[in-house]
C-alpha cells in the first residue's frame, strides 16, 4: 500500500512540505530514541500531517486538514475520504483488534466463537 | 425491456415493490401458475453475483458507511438516509415533534438488502395487548392462526435457530418441528457475558427478570437441518441457473451484515425473486407507481400508473398503466400509505397513513474487563428476550436486548474513532498498537429496542408543497414518543447498567462524544434514541372497517381487488423485529389470493 499512500499524498500536499517531512523522518532513522519522532509530531506544520498518515494506514481514511493549516502552507482543499476500497481493506486497526475488515477476508464459519488473540496472553 | 400493458391485463396480479413481501408472493403466486408483474421504484439489483459485488466497492469506498452505503438511491427513487436525520433535510419531510429516526432503501431486494437479520416471532400475548395488558390495540388474528405461517416464512428465508432456545414467553412451536437451519454460532463475546450474568435476578416494574443472553433467530445460513438446502447467492446466468451453486450456503463471519452481505449467505428478497416461476414473473425495476386508479362506483382498481425511468441520475421519465386482476402494494409501509394518500384513497376510517410505528432506541456501551473478540461474526448473534414480558407491560414499554459483535461501530463509529482518538492524543508506534490492542477487542454494546403503541398522531401525510424530482409527493412525517415508551426507555437504560456491573462491564456510554442521534427528555432525564428500521402501522389491519385499512387478509376494506401488505398492516409490533412476521402474514395472503384467482 506504500506506493498508494505516497501517490495519495503528492496529489494532497505541496511538494515542498511532503519534502520537508520525508527528510525529517529519513534523519530520525538510524537515531536512537524518539526525540526526532517526537519533534515531527510537535511541528505546527508537519504534525498534523504525521497524524493523517499515521490515521491513514489504520483506517485508510485521509482526514481533512483545518482550514488554518491550510492557508498557512499553501495546500489546496482536501476533503475526509477513504483513500481507496483496498485502503480501507488494508487498515492496521482489523489487525489490531485481532479481527478482519468488516465486510472482506472473512474468518470462515463459527470463528467469532473462538477466543480473540490476547486473552490469554 | 419496455413494456407497455396500457392496452388490457396481461398479468394477473400486480405487485409494487420488490421488497421481501413483494417477492414471497411474487415466487408463490408465480409457483402456483399465475402470472405477475413486480413494479420496483428503484434500481435493478444486479442478478449476477459480478455485479451484486460491485457494491461491496461502494461500502468500502463510502466515507460514512451507514445502512445505504452500499444501495445509491436513484433520483427517481429517493429514499431516506441515516445523515438526514440530522440535517432535517432529506427524503422525509419531519415535521416533530420528535424526528423519525428510521430508514429504509428503494431498490429491488428492498432493506432486506442490508437488514441485519434477525428474524424473531411476535410473542402470542404481542397479538392481543389490549385484552391482556389494557394497551395499544389488539391483532384481528392470534398466534396460533399465523403459527403454521411463521414456518412457512422461517423455510423461505432460511432461518437459523434451535427450538430448545426459542420456547419462552408462551411461543410455541408445532410438535416435532424445528428451524431449518441450526442456530448460528453465539459469538465469544457472548458466551464471556452469559457467564458472567445469566440467572442474575433483577425486577422491570414489579415484575422479577431472570437473565439469560439467548441466541436468536437469524436468517444467516448455517448448518442445515433435515435436508434443507441452504440458498446461496443470487447469480442467473444464460443457460439458466438462477443461484450459484455453492456461493453463500454458510455465513462465514463477514461482520457486514449491515450494509451489505459479501456472500450473500444472509437472506435477500433478491433469492426468493431467482426462485420464482421466471416465466411467469416479470420484474420491472425503474418503475414507480405513482396512482392507483379506481372505480368510482365499484371501488375496484382497474391499474395502477407508473412512472418509468432509465437512467437512475436522471428524472426523464415516461407514464404507464399496468394493470391485472387483482393489486398488492408491497412497497413498504410509508410508500404504501404514500401511494393510497396520492391516489385519493383516504377509506372511511381516515387512518391511511396514521398510526406510525417503530422502535426508539438506545444505546449502552462499554469496555468489557477482559478481550471479547469484538469485530468478529454476524454484526450480533445474541440477545436478551427477558423484558419483551411482564406485568409491566400495562405501564409501560416492553424491550428487547440487541448484543453486538462489532464493537462500538454504531455508537461512536469505531474503530476509526478509537485511533483517531488515540493518535489525537499524541499516541504513535509501539505505544498506539498496544493501546489499541487493549481496547478494540474488548469493546461491548447494547442497543436496547422500545416497543411503542400505535398512535393516530403519529402519521404520514402528503404535501404538494413537497414532491421529488419525479413529481410524486414525499412523505411528511408526524412522530411522537409518548410516555409509555419513554417510561420503557427509562427502565431500559436502568436494566443495561445493571447487567454492565454484573459483568464487569465499564459503563463508557457517552452521547456527547458518541455518534449524534434525536434526544428526548423523560422526568428530567434525556435520552439519546435511534431508529431500528422498523416502520410499522400505516395502513392498519383490523376486523371493523371503520377503525382499519385492511382486513385480517390485508385486504382493503373499500377495494376489494387491492392488498396492502407489509408491516404497514400491524397494529401493535411488540419487541420483535416485523420481516418474519411480515413475511407469515404476506404467505398467507398469498393462500387467499391463490385460492381466489385459480377458483
Amino acid at each position: 500500500m506504500a506506493s498508494t499512500y505516497l501517490d495519495e499524498l503528492d496529489a494532497l500536499l505541496p511538494a515542498s512540505l511532503l519534502d520537508r517531512i520525508l527528510n525529517a523522518y529519513s534523519a530520525t532513522t538510524d537515531q536512537p530514541g524518539d526525540e526526532h519522532l517526537k519533534a515531527i509530531l510537535d511541528d505546527p506544520d508537519l504534525g498534523p500531517i504525521a497524524r493523517n498518515i499515521i490515521v491513514m494506514w489504520f483506517c485508510g481514511t485521509w482526514t481533512a486538514l483545518p482550514a488554518e493549516w491550510r492557508s498557512r502552507n499553501d495546500a489546496a482543499e482536501d476533503s475526509t475520504h477513504v483513500v481507496s476500497p483496498a485502503a480501507y481493506q488494508a487498515g492496521l486497526q482489523w489487525v489490531a483488534a485481532g479481527a478482519h475488515p468488516a465486510g472482506a477476508r472473512q474468518q470462515g464459519f463459527g470463528a467469532w466463537s473462538t477466543e480473540p488473540p490476547g486473552t490469554t496472553s | 425491456m419496455r413494456a407497455d400493458l396500457s392496452g388490457g391485463a396481461t398479468h394477473d396480479v400486480v405487485v409494487v415493490g420488490a421488497g421481501v413481501a413483494g417477492a414471497l408472493l411474487a415466487k408463490r403466486l408465480t409457483t402456483a401458475g399465475l402470472r405477475v408483474l413486480v413494479l420496483e421504484a428503484g434500481p435493478e439489483t444486479p442478478w449476477s453475483f459480478e455485479g451484486y459485488a460491485r457494491h461491496l466497492d461502494s461500502f468500502f469506498a463510502a466515507t460514512s458507511k451507514g445502512a445505504e452505503s452500499a444501495w445509491p438511491p436513484a433520483v427517481g427513487a429517493p429514499q431516506p438516509d441515516s445523515r438526514d436525520v440530522r440535517s432535517g433535510d432529506g427524503y422525509f419531510v419531519q415535521r416533530g415533534p420528535q424526528p423519525y429516526g428510521s430508514t429504509y432503501t428503494r431498490a429491488q431486494g428492498g432493506s432486506t438488502l442490508h437488514w441485519l437479520g434477525v428474524s424473531l416471532r411476535m410473542l402470542p400475548e404481542d397479538f392481543a395487548l389490549r385484552s391482556r395488558y389494557g394497551v395499544g390495540r389488539d391483532w384481528p388474528l392470534d398466534y396460533q392462526t399465523l403459527e403454521p405461517y411463521y414456518r412457512q416464512a422461517e423455510l423461505e428465508i432460511g432461518v437459523a435457530a434451535d427450538v430448545a432456545d426459542q420456547t419462552y414467553h408462551g411461543i410455541e412451536f408445532a410438535p416435532g418441528y424445528d428451524y431449518p437451519m441450526q442456530r448460528i454460532p453465539q459469538s465469544y463475546s457472548d458466551l464471556t457475558l452469559a457467564a458472567a450474568v445469566d440467572g442474575m435476578e433483577t425486577t422491570i416494574g414489579d415484575s422479577p427478570i431472570s437473565v439469560r443472553i439467548r441466541s436468536y433467530p437469524a436468517a444467516r445460513n448455517s448448518i442445515p437441518r433435515n435436508g434443507f438446502r441452504p440458498v446461496g447467492a443470487v447469480d442467473a446466468r444464460t443457460d439458466g441457473q438462477a443461484l450459484a451453486r455453492d456461493l453463500g450456503q454458510r455465513c462465514a463471519g463477514n461482520t457486514a451484515c449491515t450494509p451489505i452481505c459479501p456472500i450473500q449467505a444472509k437472506y435477500n428478497a433478491g433469492k426468493s425473486l431467482a426462485q420464482a416461476d421466471r416465466s411467469r414473473l416479470q420484474v420491472l425495476a425503474q418503475a414507480v407507481a405513482s396512482k392507483i386508479l379506481v372505480d368510482a362506483g365499484s371501488g375496484l382498481v382497474q391499474g395502477v400508473e407508473y412512472k418509468r425511468y432509465d437512467d437512475p441520475r436522471s428524472a426523464r421519465h415516461a407514464v404507464h398503466v399496468a394493470r391485472a386482476r387483482v393489486y398488492v402494494l408491497a412497497a413498504h409501509a410509508v410508500e404504501n400509505a404514500k401511494l393510497m394518500l396520492a391516489s385519493g384513497l383516504l377509506g372511511t376510517s381516515g387512518m391511511v397513513g396514521r398510526n406510525l410505528m417503530d422502535h426508539p432506541s438506545i444505546y449502552g456501551w462499554g469496555l468489557a474487563p477482559t478481550p471479547v473478540g469484538a469485530f468478529r461474526g454476524p454484526q450480533s448473534t445474541s440477545g436478551i428476550d427477558d423484558a419483551r414480558s411482564g406485568a409491566f407491560r400495562s405501564q409501560h414499554a416492553a424491550f428487547r436486548v440487541d448484543i453486538g459483535n462489532d464493537g462500538w461501530r454504531a455508537t461512536t463509529g469505531a474503530p476509526d474513532t478509537t485511533v483517531t482518538e488515540a493518535v489525537n492524543q499524541g499516541l504513535y508506534g509501539v505505544e498506539l498498537l498496544t493501546h489499541l490492542r487493549t481496547r478494540l477487542s474488548r469493546q461491548v454494546r447494547f442497543s436496547l429496542n422500545v416497543e411503542q403503541l400505535a398512535s393516530p398522531d403519529n402519521r404520514v401525510t402528503i404535501d404538494p408543497q413537497f414532491i421529488d424530482p419525479l413529481g410524486n409527493p414525499r412523505p411528511v412525517i408526524h412522530y411522537d414518543i409518548d410516555d409509555y415508551s419513554l417510561a420503557g426507555m427509562a427502565a431500559a437504560k436502568r436494566f443495561y447498567q445493571a447487567v454492565f456491573a454484573r459483568a464487569g462491564i465499564d459503563d463508557r456510554s457517552d452521547p456527547a462524544t458518541g455518534v449524534w442521534f434525536p434526544t428526548v427528555t423523560y422526568e428530567g432525564e434525556e435520552f439519546h434514541y435511534h431508529g431500528m428500521g422498523h416502520f410499522a402501522g400505516t395502513h392498519i389491519m383490523g376486523d371493523d372497517s371503520s377503525t382499519s385499512v385492511v382486513d385480517v387478509d390485508q385486504r382493503s376494506w373499500e377495494h376489494r381487488n387491492l392488498f396492502l401488505v407489509g408491516s404497514g398492516s400491524f397494529p401493535s409490533m411488540g419487541t420483535s423485529n416485523p420481516t418474519l412476521t411480515l413475511a407469515a402474514l404476506a404467505l398467507r395472503t398469498a393462500d387467499q389470493l391463490e385460492t381466489g384467482l385459480r377458483g
